[in-house]
């Protein structure tokens, strides 16, 4: 066999990839491959149930709150498939950083978040309302957490669709937050004299979550060293032996 | 060669070796084995199987509840296995989709175990954990069963409902496994289910069939109602939880392709015992059933035996018999300490409930205007005991409970030490009694019916009078008793008779209700 000369990149001056056009060239590749299903099911489960008080003939903040929380979930819930990419390991290669790639899924479903929030807010009818600053920090940091979940589960499991863990911890931390001690309680109701200290709670929560979620979006300089001895993340050969 | 190969491949069907009957079975029973290890693996299921057997340990170990009446822990076991279920329910159906995630289901289609085969060991895979909850639902009711004085059996169907919940759960699973082949159905179907079951069914003004229709029906909050008047289809609810389980099972089995004779027999059947569960439990209570309520309300006497045990006789709902020895000890120590007519006098300790609001709301019981009757409600053990010693000493004291609710003079220093002498703990009793806990100052203190109030110089007389030696208080309450007794004598000649010294001035206060 021949021997090619194949041109390779100047090695003195680093390529510094420029992130703009990058951005702009993954723009429509990207929102094709998002989790559709997922994120219109969980959509349409919310809206669901916000619109459920209009059932009622005297609603009450009370329900409201119960039923604007589950809506929360459910959306954080198809929102936890968001970094679903069966195509992770091959793209593990590219050059464009995880963090681009994620920050930008995230960004393309952050209007929708926005206005399926705003909908299911305005389908829960007035008299049932509760404060919306503070539903909408609660359901922000559901968010966030399902968010953290799905982008911890893909830093150290190295997992290619860790959307189905980041879920069924997101629901198992939903369940286990019904059972917390008074003190430290996250579901208040309206009336309860602990609401403001509990959305304290839910800001930390908030905070906490959006931090994991930022650390945890770039990759990590060694690749998990159990994983790496598996397969390598490109899934074309085992890594190099030392 | 071609004609070779033609007879090689006709002849090879009948080459299959034909599988030995029974072997069907073996299989399923070894993959729903295997399923049941995985799952066991899981974590949410090892956390939320922790959690369970460690909040039921923790409220075993933290409130071990003295006088537990059995036919209300029996529905008490039911909430705790939902936590489980939850999970279970997740995990099932990921572990039903775990083959459609991998790209392996193809692979399946060459092994001789059919699809609707791995769907049964599915279900099957659930069973080890129905029969954990349905030990640690039998070990609560064991330890509650022998805590000092248990009143009433648990019923079996009650007992049911833990176990087939989790079973529930888990076959709900493999079924949206076999429906809805997507792994986001899972979490998304558990809130909406949850909010169905209980946000929108199980409230309480809600139609009865409707609040039937979930899984776990709880309906807490009265005082312990006697068994017969509890009113809760427990038996066709256990059937209804046991039909849907087979139903779903059978369901994801025809999904599945095991469309043969026997399978929708028995789907069939499970159709039709789900919907005799149902017919069952949804007529709401009968006019019997209000009528018996009201009876044992108003005429309590019409359902009870009474016992004779020295001067009382002690009248109970038919499932109390046993707590007539914990009743007698606290009436003889008050009445000891009474004297003149009192410490001879007749009692009638008659249990009352009120079962008129059913089991989720009560309202106070209304003083009894019979002359010497004593109120105990169904409850015992704790607060009740002190609170039975006032209602005993207020008897003593007024004659009878009406007369109790216009007693402000000095007889409540004399209802407070009868009934708190008599408690081995006199200080502890008297902070338990009064609604805030305190030991100065006025306060309002419980009793059975009607609760008693107390003004600052009472609490302090009798304070006072608790600090000193019994015997140097008994012989004075028994030479006066027939004025500390009498309707208008003041505190302060209580006070005075009993040897307390007066409150310093400016603190004197009138002994009017109006306070």
């Amino acid at each position: 066999m021949r021997a090619v000369a194949v041109p390779g990149p100047d090695l003195k001056e680093p390529t510094r990839v420029r992130t703009y056009p990058v951005v702009r060239a993954l723009l429509r590749p990207v929102a094709h491959m998002l989790p559709h299903r997922a994120l219109a099911a969980g959509s349409v489960l919310g809206l669901l149930l916000a619109a459920v008080p209009r059932l009622y003939e005297r609603p009450d903040a009370e329900l409201g709150v119960g039923l604007l929380r589950a809506a929360a979930l459910a959306f954080a819930l198809g929102a936890a498939f968001l970094l679903d990419d069966p195509a992770r390991h091959i793209t593990a290669a590219v050059p464009t950083g995880r963090a681009v790639r994620v920050g930008l899924r995230m960004a393309l479903v952050a209007p929708l978040a926005v206005l399926w929030w705003t909908a299911a807010l305005l389908l829960v009818p007035e008299a049932a309302r509760p404060p919306v600053g503070a539903m909408t920090l609660e359901a922000a940091a559901t968010l966030a957490l399902a968010l953290a979940a799905a982008t911890a589960a893909v830093r150290f499991s190295g997992q290619s669709e860790p959307g189905l863990g980041a879920a069924g911890g997101l629901l198992a931390a939903a369940v286990a937050a019904t059972l917390l001690p008074v003190p430290l309680g996250l579901l208040v109701p309206v009336a309860d004299p602990g609401w403001d200290s509990a959305h304290q709670r839910w800001a930390a929560v908030l905070a906490g979550a959006v931090l994991v979620c930022a650390y945890c979006m770039r990759e990590a300089v060694r690749p998990n060293a159990s994983r790496a001895a598996l397969t390598s993340p490109s899934g074309t050969s085992g890594p190099p032996r030392r | 060669m071609s004609d070779t190969l033609t007879r090689t491949t006709t002849e090879a069907p009948a080459r299959k070796p034909v599988p030995a009957r029974g072997s069907g079975t073996k299989a399923v029973l070894a993959l729903a084995r295997f399923e049941a290890r995985e799952l066991a693996l899981q974590i949410p299921v090892v956390a939320f199987l922790a959690l369970y057997l460690g909040l039921t340990g923790w409220s075993l170990y933290k409130n071990p509840d003295d006088f537990p009446v059995l036919h209300d822990v029996d529905r008490a076991t039911q909430s705790l296995p939902l936590l489980l279920s939850v999970m279970l329910f997740v995990c099932v159906n990921r572990a039903v989709l775990r083959s459609r995630r991998r790209g392996t289901d193809q692979q399946f289609d060459v092994l001789v175990v059919e699809p609707w085969r791995r769907t049964v060991a599915h279900a099957l895979s659930v069973v080890p954990f129905a029969v954990i909850t349905a030990l640690v639902v039998l070990a609560e009711v064991y330890w509650a069963a022998s805590r000092p004085g248990p009143a009433g059996h648990p019923s079996p169907a009650e007992l049911a409902v833990g176990p087939l919940t989790v079973l529930l759960s888990g076959v709900l699973g493999v079924l949206l496994a076999r429906l809805v082949p997507t792994v986001f159905a899972a979490p998304l179907f558990a809130i909406a289910a949850f909010v169905l079951t209980g946000t929108i069914m199980s409230v309480s003004g809600n139609p009865h069939w409707l609040q039937w229709l979930g899984p776990v029906v709880m309906e807490i909050g009265a005082a312990p109602l006697p068994s017969d008047l509890l009113g809760r289809p427990a038996g066709w609810h256990a059937l209804y939880l046991a039909g849907l389980v087979v139903l779903m099972v059978c369901l994801a089995v025809l999904r599945s392709g095991g469309r043969t004779v026997p399978v929708k027999a028995v789907t069939a059947l499970a159709l039709a015992a789900t919907v005799a569960g149902v017919y069952g439990q949804s007529p709401s209570e009968s006019e019997e059933l209000r009528a018996a309520r009201l009876e044992a309300t108003r005429h309590p006497e019409k359902v009870q035996s009474c016992v004779d045990r020295g001067t009382a006789a002690y009248c109970f709902f038919p499932e109390w018999e046993t707590r007539v020895k914990d009743w007698q000890p606290v009436v003889q120590g008050v009445q000891s300490l009474a004297g003149g007519p009192a410490a001879a006098a007749r009692l009638t300790v008659r249990q009352r409930v009120d079962a008129r609001y059913g089991l989720e709301s009560q309202g106070s019981l209304e003083p009894a205007s019979e002359p010497g009757q004593v109120t105990v409600g169904t409850r015992w053990g704790g607060n009740r005991i002190p609170e039975f010693a006032v209602g005993v000493a207020s008897v003593l004291v007024a004659g009878d409970e009406e007369s109790v609710l216009d007693m402000c003079d000095g007889r409540v220093v004399t209802t407070m030490w009868l009934a708190l002498r008599s408690q081995p703990e006199p200080m502890t009793a008297l902070r338990n009694l009064r609604i805030d806990d305190s030991v100065k100052g006025s306060a309002i203190v419980l009793a059975p019916t009607d609760p008693l109030a107390m003004s600052t110089e009472q609490t302090r007389i009798v304070s006072e009078l608790l600090r000193r030696p019994r015997y140097s208080v008994i012989p004075k309450v028994k030479a006066h008793w027939r004025e500390l007794t009498a309707p208008g004598t003041t505190t302060a000649r209580v006070a005075e008779i009993l040897g307390v010294p007066a409150a310093p001035q400016g603190t004197k206060e009138d002994d009017s209700c109006a306070q």
